[in-house]
C-alpha cells in the first residue's frame, strides 16, 4: 500500500513542481483544470498519508480505528466549498492546506520510521505542487489582480491540537485530521470535476473555441480584464462567479 | 532516710522534666511538612524542615515516612530516611508511586529521630507531623474519563499499573492493550486499575492503551513508550596514532528503539585525571592526551538513558596502545639484475620508542618477509631477485617493545634489470624429404620469464654444413616466433639456435640434421593410455647417447598437428607423457629418438595409443556384390581403422532373416530392439570383404557390419535390406531372352517383306505410272493405251455430300448422305485449262452453328442454282476457306478415296494464302467450324495416294463419280 503509492507522489510531485520551477504558469485553463482534477483525485486516496500514519501508530485495532474519524468542521464540507465562487474557492483550498501543511510538519514528530519519513516528504511535496496549480489556476480566472474577497479560514484546521494534549490524544486527533483532509479533496476534486462539466458545456454551445486563451492573452496584456467571458468557464454554475 | 529522701526528690524532678518533655514539641521534629506531586514521573515530593535546630548546629537524624492509599488507615509505604540535618535546612524525600496519582488519595506523615549510631537505645521517636493529603482527581477537570499513566518510559520486562479515572458510576467502561481488553482492580466505584506485567516492546511509537465507554464515544487512552533495555558497550578500547589524541571505540549494542523519547547519551570519565567528556558519537569517542605526559589512563565509560545507565572501565597504559601510521615515502634505489635496496620512513613517535616494521615481498608467485627495526627511516636490501622480474613490497610497523597492532601497509611496485638468456631453448625439427632436399622444419619452445631474463626479441639459427665447416648460413627469425623452415640438401647440417634480448643472447642449442631420416624400419607398438597420459618406455641404447626425445602430436587429426617433444637424459628408459590436449578417443603416435653425441637424432621406437578407447563412432560403408539366390559379398574397403576412437580388432556381421536360424560360424545374436539375428565375427581387423552364404532363394534379409574393439562395437544402426533372387530365374532368363531376341528379328524382317510385296504387288493406291503391269500391257499389246492425266480432267460438277452428324449416325452411312451435285460448268467447251480446286465448307460439321451469321457462315440450301451463286463470290469462298474449315484427311475412307479419281483444279481467284482478306471474322464465334483447304496447284500434281485422300468434298468428272 504505501510503497505502491510511494513512487506515484514522487512523479506527481515533480510534474506539479515543474511549473513553479520554470517560473512560468501554463494558460491552458483546460489542462491545468484536468492536473488540477487528477492531483486532487490521487490525494484524495487515504493510502497516500492516512493509511501509513495508522500503520505507524499502531491505530490499526479493533475499537480504536473506529475514533479516526474526521471532526466535524475540521475541514470545509462539500456543500460549502460548492458554494464558494471560484476566486474564494482557490483560496480557501489554499489556505487549508497551507494549515494541512503546517500540520503534517507537526505529525512528522512522531513518525520515527525513515522510511515513513520520505513518504510523508512525499506528501508534502505534492501539496506544494498542488498550491502552485491552485495559484497558476488563480491566475487564469478572470479579474485575479482586483478581486479582494476576503478568504473563509478553515473552522478546525488549525496548525495543530492544543500542546497539551497527551501523546494518545495527539495520536487520534492526529488520525482524524488526516481522514478530514482525505475527505476534503475528495470534495475538491469533485468541485473540480463539475468545473470541467461546465467548461465541456460552454464548448459545446459556444462555436468559438479559442475564447479562452484569447480571454487569458487579454488577461495578461492587461488591457481588459473582464474580456474573459463567464461562459467560457462554468456558465451559470457558481452563483459567485468571477464578474457575477 | 536522707538518701532516701534524695531519690525522691530526684525522681519526681525526673518525672516532672518528662511531663514537660511531652507535653511541648519535641526539639528536631519534623515540621512544615508540604508535598508536591509530579504526574509526569508518578512522584510524591516531600519538603520539610526540622524544629529548634540551631543554624550552626548539625545533626544526624532519621526520618520515617508513612504514605497511605485512599485513607489513612491504609498503609502502603513506611521508610526511614536518615540524613545528617543542618541548621536551618530544607529536607526533601521523594517517593515514586507503582499506582498513578491521579488514580487515587495519598496521605503522607512522618515524624523524627535523632539518629546517634553509639548509643542507639536512647532514640525516641518525635510525635508524627498531621497527615498530608494529596488528592489529584480535583485538579483534572470534568472530562467524564480518565486514563493514567500519561506517556509513561519503562523497559520491556517492568510491570505497570494503569487505572482509569470516571466521573460517572453509571458508565460500563472497558479497557484494551493493544486492542486486547484487560481486566482491572476497582480501587473504588470510580477508578479500576489495571496490572500490566512484564511488558514488551511493540513499536518504535509505543503501546495504545485505551479506555472508551461501552454506551458512548468517549475515548481515553496513554501511550506506554517501552523501551529495549539499554545495553552495557561491548569491545571498549583506546589506542593512540600519534601521542596526542586517543581515540576510543566500542560497539554500543543494539537500539533501544525509542531514540526520540529516550535519547541515550555516551561518557567517557578518565579517573586519573578526572576529566570527563560526552561523546558526540554512539560508538567512538576522542581524548586528548595530557601534554604532562600522563602514561596510565582508567577510562570509564557510561551508556545512560532516562531509565538505566551502563558502565564499562578499561585501564591501560598510554605506550602500550600505540597503533602507529602507515609507513611513508616507500622507495627503491640501487635496483639491478638480483638487487634492490627499499627505503621507507615512518611518522615520528618522539624518537622514543622503537618500531618494528615488518616487510613482505611478492614475485614470482612467492612472498618473502623480513622484519626490521626502525627509529625512524627504515631500510632493507632485498637480494636474490630474478631479472626483468616485477616485485612488489608492501611495509608496516608496530610498536617494538609493547606491540598493540600493525599499521597499514603501504605497498611500492619495482621491476629489477634485464640481463642475456640464461637458458638454450629447447630446439626439435622434422624433417621431410621432398625432390631430393631436405626440408626441415626448427621448432622451439619459448623461454620462460626466469630463463629469458627479459622480453626476447629474436632466436638466432646458425646452419652449418658438417661437409663444409666454412659454409655457414645465418637466419634471424624474430620473437615470438617459434618456428622456421629450411631446405637443406642431403648432406649432414649442424643447426645451432639461439634466443636473444637486449642485453645479450642465450646458450646455443645444437642438432644435427642428416640426409637420412632412417625412420622406416621401426614398427609400431602400441600403448595404453590413462587419464594421466601415456606411460612410455623403451630399451637402453647402446654406445654414447646423450639422451632421448619423445615427440608426438597434441592434435594429431589437424593438419598442423601442434608437434610436442620431450627431452630425457641418457640414463632415462622411461616417461609419462600427459598434455591438456589429450582427448579421448584420439589416437596420439608417439616416435622416440636417441640423441647420439654428434647430436644426431635417430628414431628408435614408435608407440600408438588412446588415452581412453571409445566405442566405435560409425560403421563401414559396405558394398554388396554377387548377389545370388543362397549368397552375396559384402565389402568395405575404403574404411580407415586408424581414424577410429580406438583399436578396431574386426567386425561383426548381423543378419537378419524370417526364418532365423543362423549356419554354422554365425551365432544368435539379440539387437537392443529385441530382435534376433545371426552374428558373423570376423577378428581380423584386415578383412575388409565377407560372403554372407547359405541363404534361401526369394528370401528377405537384412544386414549390418560394425567394427568392434576393445571397449565395444559400433552402432546399430540402419540394417540394409536384400532379397536374395529365385533359384531359376537365372537360367530363365538366359534361354528365354535370346529367344524373345529371335523373334523379334523374324518379325521385323517379316514385316519389311511384306511392305516391299505390298508395294510391288498390292499398293493402297495404284499408280499407272509405277505398275509394272502397265508397262507391259503398254509395251506389249496396246502400245496407244495412255495414262490419262488428271490436267486433262475438266470439273463440271461438284458433289456436295451433306452428312447428318447430329442425328447420331455415323457420317460414312450411305443412306445419311445425300450429294447434291453443283454443275460448275454450263458447257464443256467452254473451259479450259485447269480449273480451280474448291474446297467447300462442310456442313455436316456445324449444324449446330449454322445460324451464327457472324462468322460469314452461310447455310446451305437445298438448290443447286442458289449455291452456285454462293460459291461464284471468291470472297465468300476464300472467307470460308481461311476459316478453320478443314476437313481431316481420315473423315474420308481408305477404301472409298481409293476408288475415286480426284480431279483437282486451281481455284479461279488464287491459290496464294497471302491474298485471303485481311480481316476474318474473329475465330471465337467460329469454333464450331472446321477448316476446309484449298490445295494450291503446284501440289495437285499426281500423286501415289495423298491426292486421293485430300477432301471429303470431291469434284468429280461428270459421269464419272461413284458413290
Amino acid at each position: 500500500m504505501g510503497t505502491s503509492a510511494e513512487p506515484h507522489s514522487l512523479v506527481l510531485g515533480l510534474l506539479f513542481l515543474s511549473m513553479p520551477a520554470m517560473g512560468s504558469c501554463s494558460d491552458k485553463y483546460p489542462e491545468l483544470l484536468g492536473q488540477l482534477q487528477k492531483q486532487a483525485d490521487f490525494m484524495q486516496h487515504t493510502n497516500t498519508l492516512l493509511d501509513l500514519y495508522i500503520r505507524s501508530q499502531g491505530l490499526d485495532k479493533n475499537g480504536l480505528k473506529e475514533h479516526c474519524r474526521e471532526r466535524p468542521g475540521a475541514f470545509p464540507s462539500k456543500d460549502a466549498l460548492q458554494r464558494l465562487s471560484r476566486r474564494v474557492f482557490l483560496r480557501t483550498l489554499d489556505t487549508t492546506l497551507g494549515q494541512v501543511l503546517l500540520r503534517l510538519a507537526a505529525l512528522e514528530q512522531d513518525i520515527p520510521k525513515a522510511q515513513d519519513l520520505e513518504m510523508l516528504s512525499g506528501v508534502k511535496l505534492n501539496i506544494r505542487g498542488f498550491k502552485n496549480n491552485i495559484h497558476c489556476m488563480a491566475q487564469l480566472l478572470p479579474g485575479s489582480s482586483e478581486t479582494t474577497e476576503p478568504t473563509p479560514t478553515s473552522p478546525g484546521a488549525s496548525p495543530s491540537p492544543t500542546p497539551t494534549l497527551d501523546t494518545f490524544q495527539r495520536r487520534l486527533e492526529g488520525c482524524r485530521f488526516l481522514h478530514g483532509y482525505h475527505r476534503f479533496m475528495r470534495s475538491v476534486g469533485q468541485v473540480f470535476r463539475e468545473w470541467g462539466k461546465s467548461l465541456s458545456r460552454s464548448r459545446r454551445h459556444s462555436p468559438h473555441q479559442g475564447l479562452l486563451k484569447g480571454a487569458r492573452r487579454m488577461q495578461l496584456s492587461g488591457r481588459n480584464k473582464r474580456l474573459m467571458p463567464r461562459v467560457q468557464l462554468a456558465p451559470g454554475s457558481h452563483r459567485g462567479a468571477p464578474g457575477g | 532516710v536522707r538518701l532516701s529522701n534524695k531519690v525522691s526528690f530526684c525522681f519526681v524532678l525526673l518525672f516532672i522534666s518528662l511531663l514537660t518533655f511531652l507535653s511541648e514539641p519535641l526539639p528536631w521534629a519534623p515540621e512544615s511538612l508540604k508535598v508536591s506531586i509530579n504526574s509526569t514521573h508518578q512522584c510524591l515530593h516531600l519538603q520539610w524542615s526540622v524544629h529548634n535546630l540551631a543554624y550552626h548546629q548539625e545533626l544526624k537524624m532519621v526520618f520515617q515516612i508513612e504514605i497511605s492509599r485512599i485513607k489513612t488507615s491504609n498503609v502502603i509505604w513506611v521508610e526511614n530516611y536518615s540524613t545528617t540535618v543542618k541548621g536551618n535546612q530544607l529536607l526533601h524525600w521523594s517517593w515514586e508511586s507503582q499506582l498513578p496519582l491521579e488514580c487515587a488519595k495519598h496521605f503522607i506523615r512522618m515524624r523524627s529521630a535523632v539518629d546517634d549510631a553509639t548509643t542507639p537505645e536512647q532514640r525516641f521517636w518525635s510525635n508524627w507531623s498531621s497527615w498530608e493529603e494529596v488528592d489529584v482527581q480535583n485538579s483534572l477537570g470534568h472530562e467524564p474519563l480518565f486514563v493514567f499513566p500519561k506517556d509513561k518510559l519503562v523497559e520491556e520486562g517492568s510491570n505497570v499499573t494503569i487505572c482509569y479515572v470516571s466521573r460517572s458510576q453509571q458508565n460500563n467502561i472497558s479497557c484494551y492493550l493493544e486492542g486486547v481488553r484487560m481486566q482491572g482492580q476497582q480501587l473504588d466505584p470510580n477508578v479500576s486499575m489495571f496490572n500490566l506485567h512484564n511488558v514488551a516492546f511493540i513499536r518504535e511509537t509505543g503501546t495504545n492503551i485505551y479506555c472508551k465507554v461501552d454506551r458512548g464515544d468517549d475515548i481515553k487512552g496513554i501511550v506506554l513508550f517501552v523501551s529495549k533495555i539499554l545495553e552495557e558497550p561491548k569491545d571498549f578500547s583506546c589506542e593512540t596514532r600519534d601521542f596526542q589524541t586517543l581515540s576510543c571505540t566500542w560497539d554500543p549494542g543494539r537500539d533501544t528503539g525509542l531514540l526520540k523519547q529516550l535519547p541515550q547519551s555516551y561518557t567517557l570519565f578518565e579517573s586519573f585525571s578526572g576529566k570527563k567528556t560526552l561523546c558526540k558519537h554512539k560508538g567512538w569517542c576522542n581524548w586528548q592526551v595530557a601534554p604532562e605526559s600522563q602514561e596510565m589512563y582508567n577510562f570509564t565509560l557510561t551508556a545512560e538513558n532516562y531509565l538505566r545507565k551502563r558502565s564499562v572501565h578499561i585501564l591501560f597504559n598510554l605506550t602500550h596502545r600505540v597503533h602507529p601510521m602507515a609507513p611513508f615515502n616507500v622507495l627503491f634505489k640501487d635496483v639491478s639484475v638480483t638487487n634492490a635496496t627499499m627505503t621507507w620512513k615512518v611518522h615520528s613517535t618522539g624518537n622514543y620508542y622503537t618500531l618494528l616494521c615488518q616487510v613482505e615481498l611478492y614475485g614470482e608467485g612467492k612472498v618473502i618477509q623480513h622484519n626490521v627495526s626502525v627509529k625512524v627511516n627504515g631500510e632493507l636490501v632485498l637480494s636474490g631477485l630474478e631479472p626483468d622480474t616485477e616485485y612488489s613490497a608492501q611495509v608496516r610497523c608496530a610498536n617494538a617493545n609493547h606491540f598493540w597492532k600493525w599499521s597499514e601497509w603501504t605497498r611500492q611496485n619495482f621491476t629489477t634489470v634485464e640481463a642475456a638468456p640464461s637458458e638454450a631453448p629447447d630446439v626439435w625439427r622434422n624433417v621431410k624429404s621432398v625432390q631430393g632436399y631436405c626440408v626441415v622444419t626448427l621448432f622451439w619452445k619459448p623461454l620462460s620469464r626466469l630463463q629469458a631474463n627479459g622480453e626476447i626479441l629474436f632466436y638466432n639459427i646458425v646452419v652449418e654444413d658438417l661437409d663444409r665447416p666454412s659454409g655457414l648460413q645465418l637466419l634471424s627469425v624474430p620473437a615470438p616466433a617459434n618456428r622456421t623452415e629450411l631446405t637443406l640438401d642431403q648432406r649432414a647440417y649442424q643447426i645451432h639456435v639461439t634466443a636473444n634480448n637486449s642485453v645479450g643472447t642465450s646458450p646455443a642449442s645444437v642438432l644435427v640434421v642428416s640426409g637420412d631420416p632412417g625412420d622406416e624400419e621401426v614398427e609400431e607398438e602400441r600403448v595404453k593410455g590413462t587419464e594421466d597420459g601415456f606411460s612410455l618406455s623403451w630399451k637402453p641404447q647402446p654406445g654414447n647417447i646423450t639422451g632421448y626425445i619423445v615427440e608426438w602430436c597434441d592434435r594429431p587429426r589437424d593438419p598442423l598437428c601442434d608437434l610436442q617433444w620431450k627431452h630425457l637424459g641418457p640414463n632415462t628408459t622411461s616417461t609419462v607423457i600427459s598434455s591438456d590436449a589429450f582427448r579421448p578417443g584420439v589416437r596420439y603416435n608417439f616416435r622416440i629418438y636417441g640423441i647420439s653425441t654428434e647430436m644426431v637424432p635417430y628414431l628408435l621406437e614408435k608407440k600408438t595409443g588412446y588415452s581412453q578407447e571409445l566405442a566405435p563412432s560409425d560403421n563401414p560403408r559396405v558394398v554388396m556384390s554377387n548377389l545370388t539366390s543362397h549368397s552375396f559379398t559384402l565389402s568395405w574397403k575404403d574404411y580407415s581403422t586408424e581414424s577410429q576412437p580406438s583399436f578396431i580388432r574386426g567386425y561383426h556381421v548381423y543378419l537378419k532373416s524370417k526364418a532365423g536360424q543362423c549356419h554354422p560360424g554365425s551365432e544368435k545374436a539379440v539387437l537392443s530392439d529385441d530382435s534376433v539375428c545371426c552374428k558373423y565375427k570376423i577378428d581380423d581387423p584386415k578383412q575388409k570383404m565377407f560372403v554372407v552364404g547359405n541363404l534361401q532363394p526369394e528370401s528377405f534379409y537384412e544386414f549390418l557390419v560394425t567394427p568392434y574393439s576393445a571397449v565395444g562395437e559400433g552402432p546399430h544402426g540402419a540394417f540394409t535390406k536384400v532379397t536374395t533372387p529365385d533359384e531359376y530365374s537365372p537360367m530363365l532368363i538366359r534361354i528365354i531372352l535370346p529367344m524373345i531376341f529371335c523373334i523379334l528379328l523374324i518379325m521385323i524382317l517379316c514385316y519389311l517383306k511384306s511392305q516391299w510385296m505390298k508395294e510391288k504387288c498390292y499398293p493402297d493406291i495404284p499408280d499407272p505410272y509405277k505398275s509394272s503391269v502397265l508397262s507391259l500391257i503398254k509395251s506389249k499389246e496396246n502400245p496407244r493405251l495412255t495414262i490419262m492425266n488428271i490436267k486433262d480432267c475438266v470439273p463440271d460438277t461438284i458433289e456436295v455430300v451433306n452428312k447428318h452428324e447430329g442425328t447420331g449416325k455415323s457420317p460414312t452411312e450411305p443412306e445419311a448422305a445425300k450429294p447434291t451435285y453443283l454443275y460448275l460448268l454450263p458447257a464443256e467447251e467452254s473451259y479450259s485449262g485447269p480449273g480451280p480446286c474448291i474446297c467447300f465448307e462442310n456442313f455436316t460439321y456445324n449444324q449446330a452453328a449454322s445460324d451464327s451469321a457472324s462468322c460469314g457462315h452461310v447455310p446451305v440450301p437445298t438448290k443447286a442454282p442458289s449455291q452456285l451463286g454462293l460459291l461464284t463470290s471468291s470472297e465468300n469462298l476464300l472467307t470460308a476457306l481461311e476459316k478453320n474449315c478443314m476437313n481431316s484427311l481420315e473423315e474420308i475412307p481408305a477404301g472409298e478415296s481409293s476408288l475415286n479419281y480426284v480431279s483437282q483444279v486451281a481455284s479461279p481467284v488464287s491459290g496464294d494464302k497471302s491474298s485471303l482478306p485481311t480481316n476474318p471474322p474473329q475465330p471465337e464465334l467460329c469454333s464450331e467450324y472446321k477448316m476446309q483447304m484449298a490445295i494450291p496447284l503446284g501440289l495437285a500434281a499426281p500423286s501415289s495416294s495423298g491426292s486421293s485422300s485430300l477432301s471429303s468434298i470431291t469434284l468429280l468428272d461428270e459421269g464419272e463419280h461413284y458413290h
